[in-house]
């Protein structure tokens, strides 16, 4: 199962942490420090794994994005590759031509999107149009008479 | 009371700060806001300042005073507020908090909720951060939407039996009835999700495994189904039907085949059709081409297939993306154990890895470099290994090191060759050597007899050059000090001899010894080959004065070593060729490699007792009736194991007392002597301590009774002492039955003339009453004629306040104990 997901810029400033396992506040930070270090500091053409403590950490940069995941011994590193391609394709439908900013002012439905994909570090469903639905009609359901109009609820 | 901010004014607001101290002033000035508008208990904006509240503690700011709001928010009827709300609960809440129960009864509400997507929110939370406690409340309401026909909550409710199950395994039983027709499932989401449902509790549970193995056909035609079948838009992914999936069936199948033989060959057909016809042109085909690889070496598949999946890992390395490089390597090092002959096949392929540019690929590429290397391809693996020490990083340089020694010593085909090997390591990679390499590398050189004086000349040889390498000099050192005559002499077979005087290498030691780049413990190797050098060169003088200066060094170690050596010089002149003595070849036992080798160069030891123990004299078994025989007898070499009871224990008091005393039945402990005839002191010695006491193997001789009057009963057990078969040891157990301790319990023994007896000391001198306890002590019997045991034994002991004597005749021994 994945353990963890970052997602972080270059400069290190997290935009996104989905964390699969109950860890304290501390230890959180402490990872997401160790990972940005780490995966800040490879240099461009090496492989997109690595070894930290017992666990296999898949990242992958998209234009000013750094996506890091942190798996088990026995997951398939090559898939994790494409689970995060999938995330980032999700992301792309639903923004349209997704970037950081899109990310950064909506961080929440980043969140929603993630929750409709992966569920206790597993993959829910890998149909890209289901997601997208269940993501829309959700939005459907949060609509009141002020989104109407265009009055955000939050 | 204005409006709270929106949320997105707010990070707009935010990412316009220029300093994080402008930024904390901003969060500090909101969060206040926010707070009183908590306070006040507001429904219609806390939605929204729950969310600003998230993005603070997304940019690192405490944001703990907003968990209960989460809670009040799932508990709203607006879809907005539950949406926001159990994100809160997954950010900022976790199972440390006893807040998070508070959340039970909220989503046992919303599991039952009319709108499905209420429901996803809450499995999902449930699913991700769920406490075992929660876990048990709702595992009920969990299992029921396991059963229902909507996809959409059921696939959410497998991976939410998951983690139940995760959190709390007993409740694995629970989830059976319903996995029943998970698999009959079209739909994918609900497919993938039962795959996993099914692999989590096949992992967890052998029972459960056997019960699922039956599904082995079922998911065999599903991935076939989904190999053979068209273009589906719905999954498709570069060419490939729904991957994720392919993959989940692959490894539920190994889990399922493993160990098994019916299942594996139920799904020996489908691998290999997977492995043959997956698109290898993108990473999603290399993806489950990895899986079905994995999958194929863990069950019991037939060699074909094998052959097949180490093929596909060869075409991996070849590949010139290095990710599947890098995966690649690391299956064939989980695999090169049980298939090496096929791995060996590709190793080529893998020495060429080390020299990728990619640190990872490296890595791997050396460990299964190692793992490859057998008496056939040494030659050519460690010319690639050694170039490879030479140009790789330094975190490499240890390992890589420490690996070349193990190869080298395994599989070295000529003792010459191993020597120039660890030279070429010593001078490439010097300083990263591990330390305890040094002690390794001195023992092998020291068995390499006829190296000896080749190796001291290419040691010399590299001294000269560099100084810095520590591990280098330490060796260097220890040889030129045992070698040092080979290397003036100028006899050298396997190279040219080389012409150097005695002063030039006293030169070389001496610089050692001034360096700042030496460390204390290489000074330490140069003043004792320093000193070990006066024995075999003319130079006396030169040596003496070198040692005397030392004697006022700053370095305690040093200023010791130098006492000592003048001591010698000045009051034991005549032991100093013994002593000084080139050193035998040293036995290296299973159990303590370098530790006793360490012990046995006295180098580290610096008692006078110690140098003393430098073993002069190579045979146990030489006879002279020399005082220094009785030293030489003493032999160190394994004896040096902390718990042998004839390790002297105390300095060189003890030693004089040793040479003083010929009567040595008592072992160089002071005990009290019992009154043995002895007949030749130095083969004592020699004959019994240079055995090492722990090579004894409990032979299968039955113990006896030896004595059992007035309540005292001894009782002997032996073993035979390898690897001198004509030593007993006997190891006697005093027991006392009455109601009064025996104090002062002194046990003697006397043998016949032609055995010799060893007494070590008792484990105490009070017999505890009512056979509480027992006092043990150990004697060894030197039978070389192999004649029958008889033993006097004299008891002294106090009791009840009145001193106890008695003397008795063991005739009983039993025939094992001495033929």
């Amino acid at each position: 199962m994945m353990h963890f997901l970052l997602l972080f810029s270059r400069q290190g400033k997290l935009r996104l942490q989905k964390w699969f396992l109950p860890l304290p506040e501390r230890e959180r930070k402490k990872i997401v420090k160790d990972m940005t270090t780490m995966v800040l500091s490879r240099k461009p053409r090496t492989c997109n794994f690595l070894h930290w403590k017992d666990l296999k950490i898949v990242y992958k940069r998209y234009a000013s994005l750094y996506f890091c995941c942190g798996l088990d011994n026995q997951d398939n590193e090559l898939l994790a590759l494409e689970i995060l391609h999938r995330y980032v394709e999700l992301l792309d439908k639903y923004f349209g031509n997704v970037c950081e900013l899109d990310i950064i002012f909506n961080f929440e439905k980043a969140y929603f999107i993630l929750d409709e994909f992966l569920m206790g570090g597993e993959i829910q469903e890998t149909s890209k149009q289901s997601i997208a639905k269940s993501v829309e009609a959700s939005d459907m359901l949060q609509e009141t008479m002020e989104e109407y109009m265009s009055k955000p609820a939050f | 009371m204005p409006a709270p901010i929106r949320l997105r004014e707010l990070i707009r607001t935010i990412r316009t700060a220029r300093t994080q101290a402008e930024e904390r002033e901003m969060i500090q000035k909101e969060c206040a806001a926010i707070r009183s508008s908590f306070r006040e208990e507001d429904n219609t904006y806390r939605c929204r300042n729950v969310a600003k509240l998230l993005y603070m503690h997304m940019l690192g700011y405490p944001a703990h005073f907003g968990q209960l709001e989460c809670l009040k928010l799932i508990a709203s009827q607006k879809f907005t507020d539950k949406r926001i709300g159990y994100l809160g609960a997954m950010l900022l809440l976790d199972e440390r908090q006893d807040v998070h129960l508070l959340m039970t009864n909220c989503i046992k509400n919303d599991l039952n909720h009319s709108t499905q997507y209420v429901q996803g929110l809450a499995l999902c939370t449930l699913g991700c951060m769920g406490s075992s406690e929660m876990c048990r409340d709702l595992a009920g309401e969990v299992e029921k939407l396991l059963k229902t026909s909507n996809s959409y909550l059921r696939k959410k409710a497998a991976l939410c039996a998951v983690h139940v199950i995760r959190k709390v395994p007993e409740l694995m039983e629970m989830f059976l009835p319903a996995t029943k027709n998970l698999l009959s499932e079209k739909n994918h989401g609900v497919l993938h999700t039962s795959v996993v449902l099914l692999t989590e509790m096949c992992e967890r549970s052998p029972d459960m495994l056997s019960h699922f193995r039956k599904l082995v056909p079922q998911l065999v035609r599903i991935l076939k189904n989904l190999i053979m079948s068209g273009y589906s838009p719905e999954h498709d992914v570069s060419g490939i039907s729904d991957p994720f999936l392919q993959v989940r069936i692959l490894r539920l199948l190994r889990i399922l085949g493993k160990g098994d033989d019916d299942s594996s060959e139920a799904m020996n057909d489908i691998l290999a059709q997977v492995a043959t016809n997956t698109e290898t042109s993108k990473n999603v085909g290399n993806a489950i081409l990895y899986e079905t690889v994995l999958t194929i070496m863990d069950i019991k598949s037939e060699s074909g297939l094998r052959v097949l999946a180490i093929n596909i890992l060869g075409r991996f390395l070849l590949n010139n993306d290095k990710n599947i490089r890098y995966v690649a390597l690391t299956s064939l090092l989980k695999t090169v154990q049980t298939d090496h002959n096929a791995v060996q096949r590709h190793r080529s392929t893998i020495v060429d890895c080390l020299k990728d540019l990619d640190v990872s690929i490296k890595r791997r590429a050396m460990e299964l470099s190692f793992a490859l290397v057998n008496g056939n391809n040494i030659r050519g693996m460690m010319k690639e290994l050694l170039y490879f020490l030479d140009s790789c990083d330094p975190e490499f340089k240890a390992d890589c090191a420490s690996g070349i020694f193990l190869a080298a010593e395994k599989y070295a085909p000529s003792k010459r060759w191993h020597i120039d090997t660890i030279m070429r390591v010593l001078t490439t990679a010097g300083s990263y050597v591990r330390d305890d390499s040094v002690p390794n590398l001195i023992q092998l050189i020291t068995n390499s007899v006829e190296m000896h004086a080749y190796t001291v000349q290419r040691l010399y040889k590299a001294l000269l050059d560099d100084i810095s390498q520590q591990p280098l000099v330490q060796v260097a050192s220890w040889c030129i000090g045992e070698y040092g005559d080979l290397l003036v002499s100028g006899q050298c077979e396997e190279e040219e001899p080389i012409q150097v005087s005695e002063d030039e290498v006293l030169d070389v030691l001496e610089g050692l010894l001034v360096s700042n780049l030496s460390t204390p413990v290489t000074r330490g190797y140069s003043l004792t080959a320093i000193m070990k050098l006066s024995t075999r060169f003319s130079s006396l003088n030169r040596i003496k004065k070198v040692v005397s200066i030392y004697g006022s060094s700053i370095d305690v170690e040093l200023q010791q070593r130098a006492v000592e050596y003048n001591a010698l010089f000045k009051k034991y002149d005549h032991m100093r060729p013994a002593l000084l003595e080139r050193m035998p070849i040293m036995e290296k036992t299973a159990t303590n490699g370098p530790a006793e080798i360490v012990q046995t160069n006295g180098e580290t030891e610096s008692t006078i007792l110690d140098t003393k123990h430098l073993p002069n004299i190579t045979q146990p078994a030489s006879q002279a009736n020399d005082l220094l025989d009785l030293l030489g007898g003493n032999d160190v070499v394994p004896v040096i194991q902390t718990t042998v009871p004839t390790k002297p224990a105390s300095a060189g008091g003890e030693l004089l007392d040793l040479l003083g005393d010929l009567s040595l039945t008592g072992g160089p402990t002071p005990t009290p002597a019992p009154s043995v005839p002895m007949s030749q002191p130095p083969f004592l010695l020699d004959g019994l301590t240079s055995q090492p006491l722990f090579n004894d193997i409990a032979a299968v001789i039955p113990p006896m009774t030896a004595y059992n009057k007035n309540g005292l009963k001894i009782e002997f057990t032996f073993e035979r002492s390898n690897p001198n078969p004509n030593i007993a040891v006997i190891t006697i157990h005093a027991t006392n039955s009455t109601e009064a301790d025996m104090t002062e319990f002194v046990f003697q023994a006397a043998v016949p003339k032609t055995f010799q007896l060893q007494l070590l000391s008792p484990s105490s001198n009070v017999v505890p009453a009512l056979n509480q306890g027992s006092v043990t002590q150990v004697i060894r019997v030197l039978n070389p004629q192999k004649q029958q045991l008889r033993m006097r034994i004299k008891l002294t002991y106090t009791h009840k306040g009145s001193p106890v004597q008695d003397l008795a005749e063991v005739n009983n021994f039993p025939p094992q104990s001495w033929q």
